[in-house]
């Protein structure tokens, strides 16, 4: 896992931006990453250029192909899941944490 | 409750009241943004109406403008420039003490709206399991009343008596530097709270909504929750995000309180969690009193971790003391000890000497910082007890900020959330309660705004509450059944 943080000077400001670029085990962090594009978009695409801007542009972009990407896989799996749970039967129930109570 | 809501601003009013002597040679027309130049000049032209204009409490200034027109233009004698800066200074003070009062009523509401919704809608907040913690081994379903009486009385003793003990141990480390220890105390509840806790909360939730949920996708949502809850709140983030956390946090812990406290236990340890407060944090010999003071001789925050805070703070020229700072203003060790919770933010890459491009980002970004959160029975106690003092010398040029300690924001959604889930009048009293607290935290913050010390945030708040609270379940509300039972309106 990597974590880098920036810090710049930038146009008299002092921005610090953390991303998390994680590789292996800590790729499980979709939240992470909607935080960073939320939290650096202005940042990246909205203020005039500077130097080190190229850089936050390539992270948050990476930042949101995970998101996105991530999105894409919860969507799939929930759907799947709602849909097949009640035909599954043990596997479902195993699978469950809640079971809803009542007719499917 | 040490839990006290602390002026960031009192070393800046410190300076601005150093300052003005300088800035009274400033002709009065040039409208200074500061506005505070109302200080007779040696022009000594303008009363302060340009300062006093602008400023929300400013009765005070606009009192003293005719004065000053009054005056010969001669340079004003040192008295009269004292006593301006005095009223400068406590314009100032009542100025930001008005719009704090503003900053923390936002996240005291949302707390108490966040666990008055979980307990109207989730009913395992409010069942009876017949479990109890282990601090009030006492049960409340006796047979008498004297039973009762003295079971919740006993239950409320021990409670309190874990609470002054977790004080002590406390400040104990605190005095005798064993920083790490605290920190990984705060750390573990924080981790405790964020995964447990909200686990279980989501469970519950997701029951009362008769949904399916599977463990995977489940997983996925706690692991990002609590990391990303974990990394805020220790660590660095968007201030409104480590405000969201701690607000979550706060409401929580509140709700696993309301739960397992039986009735009469958890207002009799309020009220006297109020009293201990009051102890505690004004007597000489206060436990917090002491950690206050402590940390202020060694020029050091006193664990953000469990503060909120209404504003970013930079910290700079930080002590050089054993534990690696957070925030280091020095370019050259960017070392960041990922528990100590900073009530700082952003640390300056850059050397930061450069003031004035720190006064620039702080205006422009105006971001808001919390320190983080802790809440497990244990923490619960140093929440309370933590007072959320800065020592002055920290700050420099930034925004002024009030601090609440998160242990208030729990006894203060404990007390509402209570009150909803037992009283016959429901919302009347919920409503009531909560004006009360806000009443209460006006209060505090007024005197906040006074005294300019660390005072304790809970006796207030809870007093007005707990009076609201049984004066209107036992007479405003059967008042009102009875007007409605005879369609008589007022």
């Amino acid at each position: 896992m990597h974590l880098i943080i920036f810090q710049w000077l930038v146009n008299d400001y002092f921005c610090l931006i953390f991303l998390l670029i994680s590789p292996g085990g800590f790729a499980f962090l979709p939240f992470l990453w909607l935080v960073n594009v939320v939290w650096f978009f202005r940042e990246a695409f909205l203020k005039p250029s500077y130097t080190e801007q190229l850089q936050i542009k390539a992270y948050v972009k990476r930042s949101a192909l995970g998101l996105l990407l991530w999105v894409a896989v919860l969507t799939t799996w929930i759907t799947i899941y709602q849909h097949f749970r009640a035909e599954w039967g043990e596997v479902g129930d195993y699978l469950s944490f809640t079971i809803p109570l009542g007719i499917p | 409750m040490a839990n006290n809501a602390e002026d960031i601003e009192n070393n800046m009013n410190q300076q601005e009241a150093n300052r003005s002597p300088d800035s009274t040679q400033k002709p009065q027309e040039t409208g200074v943004p500061r506005a505070r130049s109302r200080g007779g000049s040696a022009a000594g032209a303008g009363a302060g109406t340009g300062g006093g204009g602008d400023s929300g409490g400013g009765g005070g200034g606009n009192g003293t403008g005719p004065e000053q027109n009054g005056q010969p233009p001669a340079a004003p004698t040192p008295r009269v420039v004292e006593r301006e800066e005095e009223e400068e200074d406590e314009e100032l003070t009542l100025k930001y003490g008005a719009k704090h009062v503003i900053m923390l009523f936002v996240p005291v509401t949302l707390c108490m709206v966040v666990v008055v919704a979980t307990i109207k809608s989730v009913s395992f907040y409010t069942q009876n399991d017949g479990q109890r913690l282990i601090y009030t081994p006492f049960p409340e379903d006796t047979d008498t009343v004297g039973q009762r009486a003295l079971n919740s009385i006993l239950n409320a003793t021990i409670m309190i008596t874990v609470i002054i003990v977790m004080t002590l141990v406390l400040v104990m480390l605190y005095k005798y530097r064993c920083y790490k220890v605290i920190q990984g105390w705060l750390f573990l509840s924080s981790l405790l709270l964020l995964f447990f806790f909200s686990y279980i909360y989501l469970k519950e939730v997701f029951k009362t909504y008769n949904l399916a949920m599977d463990y995977i996708t489940l997983a996925i949502i706690i692991w990002n929750f609590g990391v990303v809850g974990m990394m805020c709140i220790h660590w660095k983030g968007p201030l409104r995000l480590q405000q969201a956390y701690l607000i979550m946090i706060s409401a929580l812990m509140a709700l696993v309180f309301i739960k397992y406290l039986p009735e009469w236990t958890a207002w009799l340890i309020l009220a006297v969690i109020s009293v201990y407060d009051l102890l505690a944090v004004l007597c000489p010999k206060g436990p917090l009193r002491i950690l206050v003071e402590t940390a202020q001789e060694r020029n050091e925050p006193i664990f953000p971790a469990l503060i909120y805070s209404s504003t970013m703070v930079w910290l700079v020229n930080m002590a050089d003391t054993d534990r690696p700072n957070r925030n280091s203003t020095e370019a050259a060790s960017p070392q960041q000890e990922p528990q100590e919770a900073p009530v700082a933010s952003p640390v300056p890459s850059s050397p930061s000497q450069d003031d004035g491009g720190f006064t620039q980002s702080w205006v422009s970004q105006q971001e808001h910082r919390l320190g983080p959160l802790q809440s497990t029975e244990e923490t619960r106690r140093e929440i309370q007890q933590m007072p959320s003092a800065r020592p002055p010398v920290e700050e420099d040029d930034e925004e002024r900020g009030v601090k609440l300690g998160l242990g208030d924001f729990i006894f203060y959604s404990m007390l509402v959330g209570k009150a909803s889930a037992t009283a016959s009048g429901d919302w009347n009293t919920t409503l009531a309660c909560f004006v009360a607290i806000l009443i209460g935290l006006c209060l505090t913050l007024l005197l906040l705004a006074i005294f300019k010390k660390a005072l304790p945030a809970l006796p207030i708040s809870i007093f007005f509450g707990l009076v609201f609270y049984f004066a209107t379940d036992n007479l405003v509300r059967p008042f009102m059944d009875k007007l409605a039972l005879h369609q008589f309106y007022i």
